[in-house]
């Protein structure tokens, strides 16, 4: 049943993938912001759950209480301090991009460094329900299907919200037209400034989870930024369900490779699909055509 | 930019001798430095070369430096070293014409996400490549070769990427990346061939980082794809560019030079805190000197300006249709914003295209200049197939335009703007003549007073008659204007009737996007009626006006009907 397996792990790793998408998908869709540090997020939220596993003994869904809200102020703070100037300061959303890209670079280094300053270059990894249960029989890792299951119920949760509640309403109008939200007196720059400290709150959690059963390094956040750049652009932009559907099937589409192929093709088979979708289509699978 | 060009050549040529007798008097501490301000200089440089003009930013040049690195120590035991420079400058020329066909084409966003992830793929690609076909995971370089013969070699190169980057400033290669920078859609439709103009400057400054990479090779003895593809590289090539200014020739290289050396401080005095300190330099740049020190000391001299009295040249044809549109379609979604349109343009004649909001007259015309592709019809052009052409290839046969929502390249001047019609026309003219018949062209819209201050600090007005002069630069046969009437106060408005006839009286033929009653009847020969895509009435103005439907379609159903 090896097509069975490649589906179940690949779904399983591509709930993690949406789940980041979905917060990328929010920052740059909604605010507007495209944040190459996005990654190093995910990466300190995994150093906080290994710190907290490791010290206090501290179980890493019990630190997601600790470590979403945490990642919300600071992202809520980035925004407010950071980049408010620069959408001050953009005279059109080009502008504004291609500032962004440049200071969230330079973030990118910053929160890396620190990063490498405290915990070096090395690998880290911990033990935590790393008991194996089989699901129509293919084995997996307790602690994989666990975040799987708490993936899928945010991600959920967050689109019942995105659709049924009236600052779900507001961010998703901000997401198609800022300008005309702003004449529907919706206030633009508080929901931009949420939904972004909302994206970085879902990455953190991405972490956590993320870190119950990968091996992570200082380092390794700009994977994630990359993956889920695609996932997003692939989705169309600002589209959570398109990042939702595009993040499982990344998933699927990597375990495959590994497993069929060779795990270091993964991300050259990546960029290929990437790169035909821009090209066929290039405001992505559920984007709708502008012009 | 407009400083005395002999003095500084010698200038340069002075500086590069000096510089060249450096490895003679220097220790080996300061020629290692050299050789990294050297190395940094080229790559930013060559950076600007494409993202400081087009805007397009790429985080790849660790990818091409990597290529030209990793080549170099693939070869270096076998082949002769001239060869290796080639070959690698090739192999990086290749690569960038695969990478730029395929993004280049996309908004600019999607180009810089491509490229930051482009090192970490040719990483793998190499990592997959040495594991699994050549079995070793890294190459020992025994070249030997003296630090001294690395730095003449930089040297040589840095010299030749500021010629040609100098050159490429002079040449309408350089106009056109500029105005594709400040806004492409105007850029195809004066001529430009945008996706050509950024893949060839793309693949040119890939190539030097590249060859650069590849020069660089042997101060290694040991090199491994994760050392050669090192992402740093890339974020170090924007900082330095960024902060001497990308858009002048020698900003890269005052911000290489000083930032070289800071890094070489904070390497030695700060080894941890080395990424972060990198990082707040960065933001500090990205804050405080967005246009770089260049932008800070660069004071704008304005081209120096004389009037002619050219008339403008002719078009005579008067045998065919300038245009013909047959059966022309266009559909978005379930809309048919444009349904089975057809009508023809005489030599000289104007019609008007007119008829209320939302019924297709822009897509027609957009359909006409190549900004959209049809979905069915035809359109003929001096008796030449053009649906489905290209803006620019539109534009250079013959026909301009202007836009409803104007679009003028702001950051340019008034003059500037001008210039890239005549530079990329069928029958181009460029340097002092272009200026000079410019300054004809804007005087004959009433902005030649006008030709040094930016286009962003033009009045609503001006900038349409700019826009007008933009499109007349091309030389067209057919002009198509898209409500550039409206908005005008009564003065304005007789002006700008009186100019539109004396082109009409200059022979050219005129298809008018228009509002204006007044000027549809003064100045149209025939309109084109259209109402939710189609045409419902066609003839003299008096007559098609008049005609039951078209007063329906305007005004609603007629009360004793």
């Amino acid at each position: 049943m090896l097509l069975l397996d490649i589906l179940i792990s690949g779904l399983v790793l591509g709930g993690m993938y949406a789940l980041i998408s979905m917060g990328l998908t929010l920052q740059y869709g909604v605010a507007r912001i495209m944040n190459l540090a996005y990654g190093e997020f995910l990466v300190g939220a995994a150093f906080l759950a290994f710190w907290l596993y490791t010290a206090p003994g501290i179980s890493p869904l019990a630190g997601l209480v600790l470590a979403v809200p945490l990642a919300f102020l600071a992202n809520w703070a980035i925004y407010r301090w950071l980049l408010t100037p620069l959408v001050r300061r953009a005279k059109s959303r080009g502008q504004l991009e291609v500032d962004s890209i440049l200071a969230t670079f330079g973030l990118l280094f910053i929160v890396q460094g620190i990063a490498l300053v405290i915990f070096g270059g090395q690998y880290y990894s911990y033990g935590y329900l790393s008991v194996p249960v089989t699901v129509l029989g293919t084995t997996l890792a307790l602690n994989r299907l666990l975040a799987f299951v708490f993936a899928a119920l945010i991600g959920v949760g967050l689109y019942i919200a995105l659709t049924r509640t009236r600052t779900g309403t507001a961010i998703r109008a901000i997401a198609v037209n800022p300008t005309a939200a702003s004449l529907v007196a919706i206030d633009v720059r508080t929901a931009s400034a949420f939904a972004f400290a909302l994206g970085g709150a879902l990455v953190a959690v991405g972490g956590v989870l993320v870190s119950m059963f990968l091996t992570f390094n200082a380092s390794m956040g700009v994977v994630f930024t990359m993956k889920a750049l695609i996932v997003v652009i692939v989705g169309g932009v600002g589209n959570v369900m398109g990042a939702l559907v595009v993040g499982l099937a990344l998933g699927v589409i990597e375990t495959a490779v590994t497993r069929l192929v060779d795990p270091g093709l993964t991300l050259a088979v990546t960029y290929a699909l990437f790169m035909i979708v821009l090209l066929v289509r290039p405001q992505g699978l559920f984007g709708s055509a502008l012009r | 930019m407009t400083l005395a060009r002999t003095p500084l050549i010698a200038l340069g040529v002075l500086a590069a001798l000096l510089l060249a007798g450096l490895p003679l008097v220097a220790s080996g501490y300061v020629l290692s430095l050299a050789i990294g301000m050297l190395n940094f200089t080229i790559l930013a440089t060559a950076w600007a070369i494409f993202c400081g003009r087009t805007h397009y930013i790429s985080l790849a040049s660790a990818a091409f430096f990597g290529i030209g690195a990793y080549a170099a120590a693939m070869m270096a035991e076998t082949v002769p070293w001239p060869l290796v420079l080639i070959a690698a400058t090739l192999a990086g020329f290749a690569v960038a014409l695969v990478v730029g066909l395929s993004t280049l084409r996309l908004s600019g966003v999607y180009f810089v996400i491509f490229t930051f992830g482009l090192t970490e793929l040719i990483r793998q690609l190499v990592t997959w490549y040495e594991v699994n076909v050549a079995g070793t995971v890294g190459r020992y370089i025994f070249l030997g070769m003296a630090q001294s013969t690395i730095y003449w070699q930089l040297l040589a190169l840095a010299v030749a990427v500021l010629a040609a980057g100098w050159l490429i400033g002079r040449s309408r290669l350089g106009l056109a990346a500029r105005v594709i920078g400040a806004d492409e859609v105007v850029a195809r439709h004066s001529g430009i061939d945008a996706t050509r103009t950024k893949v060839l400057l793309f693949a040119f400054s890939s190539a030097i980082m590249t060859l650069a990479g590849a020069i660089m090779a042997p101060r290694w003895t040991y090199i491994d794809p994760a050392i050669a593809f090192n992402p740093m590289i890339s974020f170090q090539v924007v900082i330095m560019a960024l902060l001497g200014g990308a858009g002048a020739l020698f900003g890269p290289l005052l911000g290489a030079v000083p930032l070289v050396l800071l890094f070489e401080v904070l390497q030695a005095n700060f080894p941890n805190a080395y990424s972060i300190l990198l990082g707040a330099v960065f933001i500090l740049i990205v804050y405080g000197l967005p246009r770089g020190v260049i932008g800070l000391i660069e004071d704008w001299r304005p081209a120096s300006q004389k009037a002619a009295t050219v008339l403008l040249p002719v078009p005579a044809s008067h045998d065919a249709n300038v245009l013909t549109v047959a059966d022309l379609r266009k559909s978005f979604g379930g809309l048919n914003a444009v349904d089975g349109v057809s009508f023809e343009v005489r030599p000289g004649e104007i019609i008007g295209l007119v008829g209320p909001n939302g019924s297709g007259k822009t897509t027609v015309l957009n359909l006409i200049s190549g900004a959209l592709g049809s979905d069915a019809g035809h359109i003929a052009y001096m008796g030449r197939a053009i649906a489905g052409s290209t803006p620019e290839t539109i534009a250079r046969l013959g026909v301009a335009r202007t836009f409803q929502l104007v679009r003028v390249l702001p950051s340019m001047s008034v003059i500037e703007n001008v210039i890239p019609g005549f530079a990329f026309r069928a029958h181009p003219v460029t340097g002092n003549t272009a200026l000079a018949e410019a300054q004809v062209l804007l005087a004959r819209v009433g902005l030649d007073r006008r030709a040094a201050i930016p286009a962003a600090d033009l009045t609503y007005i001006d900038q349409k008659r700019l826009e007008l002069a933009r499109a007349l630069a091309l030389e067209p046969k057919l002009l198509l204007l898209d409500e550039w009437l409206a908005g005008l106060n009564p003065t304005e408005l007789e002006e700008g009737i009186d100019l539109i006839q004396s082109l009409r009286d200059d022979g050219l033929s005129i298809i008018m996007v228009e509002h204006v009653m007044d000027a549809i009847h003064a100045l149209c020969d025939r309109c084109v009626v259209m109402n939710a895509g189609r045409v419902i009435a066609r003839g003299t103005p008096r007559l098609a006006l008049a005609e039951p439907e078209v007063v329906r379609a305007y005004l609603g159903e007629d009360i004793d009907a």
